[in-house]
């Protein structure tokens, strides 16, 4: 088998480990790390579910290659709410509005609102209006909710007040 | 959806990967990787089936934007989201930075990359209908060493262009945008961040009230972007007004013979492409305009 | 407010969802999550041509790929299973069985043609490309005209002349209806393919244990019982031995109500080689073969006065049905289209004729309020009258609508109407709608040369429906069962054979049997999905049934342990059962705080010592409840679609959407705002996007997601939704408000489509999608190819 060597570090912990060179990074993370939260939804690059943060920025952890994130860091959904079972405010923000139904989707959307809430931290330009908000979001495919309810969640996430509204 | 095997080469320098293409022995394939998000979505879809990928990302020197001489060159690296928010770009090819936010959705943008759009060579993608509108030089390296490609001379087909195999796509070299001059990317897609059912780049030059240089080129309607150079020659030392719009859309039109798909009619496609280069040249007389 | 310890009142408020840390910490089980030691992976070969006879096949060189375990052919798999069969003792149908794995004809591109386990599924592909097979090439048959026409290639021995099933059925004095017209109105309309694409795709995990037999497939199914008692024939595993489970489900709409060919043949590969195998369809295949809903051609004639009354209907349905039939059988749809027509209208007389026709498509399935074309022509119809008699959609709607005022009383499909407020959304509605000042903006746009359509619509959805709607549909309206169980130390489990996908069924019976019991909402947990836990029911999730029957056999469960503790408690607090209170777990003495019992103290004896509680008294903490519906009911709404038409681009942008909307009484008004919002999400994508499309030759176009569109936040309009909630003296006032949306949207929308392109005197909408081709087309700017 045509493998690699890689050292990633993956919601802050280095792992080394020798892959597949054909392995997509979604299935290292999903099978070799067991990082199941990173949903497959096409595997084309179109629905978003695979959403993860490489190096900072989102990325569709689908269409590229495991050996490609040799040397990145990497963040996916278990990354983000601490062992103690308290939500990140990006969750709770999306729980406070009754953002999802399903949940297959749902990782993909809660990187994608993360990595707009990272992208104001670093005072890079983010959606303002709800049309903004639907157009940044436009790589993410929901079939359940419509999207009114994640663009609620969306606002609540880029405006801090997770947990403060009924 | 899984790719089939392939063996992996990543070069550090371009010599090395010139050496990765050019060393093919009963390989089959061989495909540059570069931001991967066509080639990625190929691979799993067993669309293309490489004996070989030459992944180019982790070459040196080819993720920078420079602008000397009036001329801005673009590594091939340089990630579509970074060419977007790049100062350079924004300032010098007004016309990229329009097109693009029109280029998929964030995180595809992230990880795409400029060169590798045009060396896709999508015939309803934006970056090579920029390149095409702005007679982008198109840097290539091979065995021979580098050679430049005019953009009329690089987009040779349906996803084919002039690279050898044994050549890439190094950088991107456009002409800055000069005072009195402004751009506009127009385009009709089913969804947001779809591939264009027909798109349109225009960077029009003006000079008081009339217009010095037109170029204008159409995504969608062929099996590579089209130059509308018959809307170009209309325009030129002309006012710009419905009638004069009316001529270069009409006569570009008329040329064109898209083909059908589920998502549009060839008459659709021909049509909107008279619309958007109607909105496009307008928008980019009054961004011209402004900059007088 | 937020879920916490709450111990009455959450009926009805916007309680936090059980669901969501799960989901959004992405700690839930679907089915690719799985992983076991050992675990084989299934890729299914698939035809490439649309009607063929397999010739030859040739799995050689898939066997010898290093990790390959089992290459089975359509006859290797035919060995170890029975052929699908979902034949019923229904007059006139016919339903043919089909293999697993086909062996001898191949009737749509993507049937599965080979299954390769091996230890990875980029193995099991690599092996599939190295199977070489032959076919001979036969007719495809791509529409139901081409089926029906004089003849054409039949597709199977037992289906004559393509016909699956035909049936015409006369209610009223249909003759005399349309002597007594002023006009008779005319309407048709050809809807195209479209598909239920949740998110997470068909899949399961089946794993044989050698040492018991015992099988477990862990599946991504809407109806756990079902699939098991179906599938337990077909790969001939006896039923005791064999345990259907579902854990978190990403989406079914309708496709995952049937069993399909792909599970037979992955539990019968788990059994041929003793172990775990997984098979997860991939988006591609997904497209291909997972079948798709909707292609229904259908002619109206309606008889009406001139003043736009409604006096009789004459309707035609061609359903194409594609190549393999699935459950429910398709002469269910044609029931429920039938009988649900008429909708909240006075109708004296109806007559409807059906034909189902097989094709080389993947199998035509259930979506979404499958019937959903009913409410599509009958509300454009509706505007056609309008438009013939000179009236307003307003005023034709209102003429001919079903009051409260005018109930109890029969659909001419014998369907009795009570309590049904379709009349008293769509008043609503028009109350809020200024339809003068929409025409004022209308023409002010004109005049701007920008195009403007206004549409509305009004419906009634059996959800649950009632005991004669479903008999004049010929399926079952079968009882819910819910098994409630005080544990020892007084927290609740209840298990409900819903399989939730979405539908928040987790926090809504949470919220119910935490106020009926007097429980914490967390001191309640609901198990689904496990057929060795659940008591059965042959529905699971599907139809909207659970706000009225799930709920139902909750509240009812509650109620009997309620009584059970609180006859107990009445003993060891010396207090009559109607002084006591339950609240926070703790019984205790109205205005006495004192004097009081923890529910677990009462659950722990009942438990631990039964022979020592009061006597007489019933100590069994666990009651399995069966909900009759108590007659059931429906659902209604209506809507408002506002629009603009590019007259450029052909772009259609809904710029406004008001829903007005009855379920009864809401358990949670945010879990029904997100079915809502949800199910016009999908119709609108529906009609204007999406398009499970085929070729001429039968090879399928649309298989990635960069071919079928679905409708994304920007192509989606904000929707504003008005609640109505009228009372019943039922104990269960809930409604179901799933499909709904999906039902109304596609004809509010159409309307208002139809509405701006007859402002410039263009013709009606006669084919769906509504693409921007299309939409330039009907306008008139360019021409059809």
């Amino acid at each position: 088998m045509n493998t690699r060597e890689i050292t990633v570090t993956v919601n802050g912990r280095k792992r080394t480990v020798n892959v597949e060179v054909r392995r997509t990074l979604a299935d290292f993370l999903r099978e070799d790390l067991g990082l199941t939260a990173t949903h497959l939804g096409c595997e084309h690059g179109v629905c978003g579910a695979c959403t993860v943060i490489v190096d900072g920025h989102t990325e569709r952890s689908c269409t590229q290659l495991a050996v490609q994130a040799d040397g990145r860091e990497i963040t996916t959904v278990e990354g983000l709410a601490t062992g103690d079972g308290e939500l990140h405010p990006v969750q709770q923000a999306l729980r406070d509005n009754h953002s999802f139904q399903c949940g297959f989707c749902t990782p993909g959307f809660v990187m994608t609102i993360y990595g707009m809430c990272e992208d104001k931290k670093a005072g890079r330009p983010v959606p303002c209006s709800r049309t903004e908000i639907r157009e940044e979001l436009s790589g993410n495919i929901c079939r359940c909710t419509g999207y009114q309810s994640i663009v609620d969640g969306t606002e609540a996430a880029l405006a801090g007040t997770a947990g403060k509204e009924s | 959806m899984k790719p089939a095997v392939f063996e992996y080469v990543s070069p550090t320098s371009v010599d090395e990967a010139v050496t990765a293409l050019s060393t093919t022995d009963d390989i089959g394939d061989v495909k540059v990787l570069a931001g991967g998000q066509s080639l990625v979505p190929l691979l799993s879809l067993r669309l293309a089936q490489p004996g070989r990928i030459v992944d180019i990302n982790g070459i040196e020197n080819l993720s920078e934007i420079t602008e000397e001489a009036g001329v801005v060159t673009i590594g091939a690296l340089v990630r579509q989201a970074v060419a977007g928010r790049s100062d350079v770009v924004r300032r010098s090819i007004p016309l990229m930075a329009a097109a693009i936010p029109l280029i998929g959705h964030g995180a595809i943008r992230n990880r795409g990359t400029v060169g590798g759009s045009i060396a896709h060579a999508d015939p309803a993608a934006e970056l090579p209908t920029v390149a095409a509108c702005l007679d982008a030089e198109l840097v290539a390296q091979g065995p021979g060493g580098e050679r430049s490609i005019r953009a009329a001379d690089f987009f040779t087909g349906f996803f084919t262009t002039a690279l050898s195999e044994d050549e890439i796509l190094t950088a991107v070299r456009i002409r800055a945008a000069g005072p009195g001059t402004g751009a506009a990317y127009e385009e009709v897609a089913r969804r947001h961040g779809d591939f264009a059912m027909a798109g349109v780049a225009a960077q029009v030059r003006l000079d008081g009230d009339t217009v010095a240089e037109a170029r204008i080129a159409i995504s969608g309607v062929d099996l590579a972007p089209v130059r509308a150079s018959k809307a170009e020659a209309a325009l030129a030392g002309r006012t710009i007004d419905d009638a004069v719009l009316d001529e270069a859309a009409d006569a570009t039109v008329a040329d064109l013979s898209p083909s059908s798909d589920l998502h549009g009619s060839a008459a659709y496609r021909k049509h909107i492409a008279g619309v958007l280069i109607r909105k496009a040249v307008r928008t980019a007389a009054a961004r011209a305009r402004e900059t007088l | 407010m937020a879920g916490g310890s709450a111990i009455s009142g959450l009926v009805g408020a916007r309680v936090h969802r059980k669901e969501d840390r799960t989901i959004l910490t992405g700690t839930g089980r679907y089915v690719d999550d799985v992983q076991a030691r050992g675990m084989l992976h299934a890729h299914f070969l698939r035809s490439t041509v649309a009607h063929g006879r397999i010739t030859s096949i040739d799995v050689d060189e898939a066997r010898k790929v290093e990790g390959v375990v089992r290459v089975f052919t359509g006859a290797d798999m035919s060995a170890i299973t029975e052929d699908l069969s979902f034949a019923q003792p229904i007059p006139g149908l016919h339903s043919p069985s089909y293999p697993a794995i086909a062996h001898d004809v191949v009737r749509f591109v993507g049937e599965p043609v080979a299954l390769i386990i091996a230890e990875s599924r980029y193995i099991a592909e690599d092996a599939a490309g190295l199977i070489e097979i032959d076919y001979d090439i036969l007719d495809p048959i791509m529409s139901t005209t081409a089926g029906l026409a004089d003849g054409a290639t039949e597709l199977f021995g037992d289906v004559p002349g393509n016909v699956v099933h035909t049936d015409e059925q006369l209610f009223g004095d249909i003759e005399a209806a349309f002597s007594q017209a002023d006009h008779v109105v005319e309407q048709s309309l050809d809807q195209h393919r479209w598909a239920c694409n949740p998110m997470e795709t068909r899949g399961g995990v089946a794993t044989y244990e050698t040492g018991s037999g015992q099988l477990v497939y862990e599946a991504s199914t809407q109806t756990t019982h079902t699939l098991r008692f179906l599938l337990a024939g077909w790969i001939r595993q006896p039923i005791h031995q064999f345990r259907v489970t579902a854990n978190n489900i990403g989406g079914g709409f309708g496709l995952k109500f049937s069993a399909y060919r792909e599970d037979v043949a992955v539990c019968a590969a788990a059994k041929a080689v003793g172990g775990a195998v997984k098979w997860v369809e991939d988006r591609n295949e997904h497209l291909v073969a997972a079948g798709a809903a909707r292609e229904e051609q259908l002619t109206l004639q309606a008889a009406v006065k001139a003043d736009g009354t409604l006096l009789g209907l004459r309707v035609t349905m061609k359903l194409d049905a594609g190549a393999y039939p699935i459950n429910p059988p398709a002469t269910v749809y044609a029931g429920l289209v039938r009988t649900t027509l008429p909708g909240p209208y006075k109708l004296p007389a109806y007559h409807f004729q059906h034909h189902i026709v097989a094709t080389n498509k993947a199998s035509y399935i259930s979506l979404r309020g499958p019937w959903a074309v009913e409410t599509l022509v009958r509300e454009r119809l509706m505007d056609k009258i309008a438009e013939t008699c000179g009236i307003s959609p307003v005023e034709v709607r209102t003429r001919n609508l079903i009051t409260l005022d005018d109930q109890p009383t029969k659909m001419i499909t014998n369907v009795t109407l009570e309590n049904v407020t379709a009349a008293e959304t769509f008043q609503k509605l028009v109350e809020m709608v200024d339809l003068d000042e929409v025409r004022r903006q209308q023409e002010a746009a004109r005049a701007e040369g920008r195009l403007l359509g206004f549409g509305v619509g009004t419906f009634i959805e059996p959800a649950p429906g009632t005991q004669e709607f479903w008999a004049a549909v010929g399926f079952p309206f079968g009882s819910e069962p819910c098994r409630i169980r005080i544990e020892i130390d007084g927290k609740v489990t209840a298990f409900t054979p819903q399989t939730p996908h979405g539908q928040s069924h987790e926090t809504t019976l949470s919220q119910l049997i935490a106020d009926e019991l007097g429980v914490g909402f967390d001191d309640i947990r609901i198990v689904y999905g496990d057929t060795d836990a659940t008591p059965f029911s042959m529905l699971g999730t599907g139809g909207s049934r659970a706000a009225t029957m799930a709920s139902g056999a909750a509240v009812y469960g509650a109620r009997e342990l309620r009584k059970r503790v609180l006859e107990i408690a009445s003993h060891m607090l010396e207090a009559s059962v109607e002084d006591l209170q339950i609240a926070d777990g703790v019984v205790s003495v109205k205005g006495a705080p004192g004097a009081s019992v923890p529910m677990g103290q009462i659950a722990m004896g009942c438990w631990l010592a039964p022979d020592q509680m009061p006597p007489g008294t019933n100590t069994e903490m666990e009651f399995v409840a069966d909900y009759d519906g108590e007659g059931g009911g429906f659902s209604q709404a209506s809507h408002a679609c506002w629009v603009e038409v590019d007259q450029q681009t052909g772009k259609i942008e809904v710029q406004r959407f008001l829903v007005v909307e009855d379920c009864g009484k809401m358990i949670n008004p945010a879990v029904v705002e997100g079915q809502v919002i949800g199910g016009i999400a999908m119709g609108v994508g529906g009609m204007l996007l999406e398009h499970s499309a085929y070729a001429e030759d039968g090879q399928y176009l649309t298989a990635t997601f960069m071919d079928y569109l679905m409708p994304s936040a920007p192509e989606l309009p904000e929707i504003e939704i008005e609640h109505m909630e009228f009372e019943t003296d039922k104990v269960v006032g809930s409604r179901g408000v799933g499909e709904g949306g999906t039902v109304l949207a596609p004809a509010a929308l159409l309307n208002a489509i139809d509405d701006a392109l007859a402002q410039v005197g263009r013709p009606r909408i006669t084919e769906t999608p509504i693409t921007p081709t299309r939409m330039l087309e009907l306008l008139g700017v360019i021409e059809k190819e």
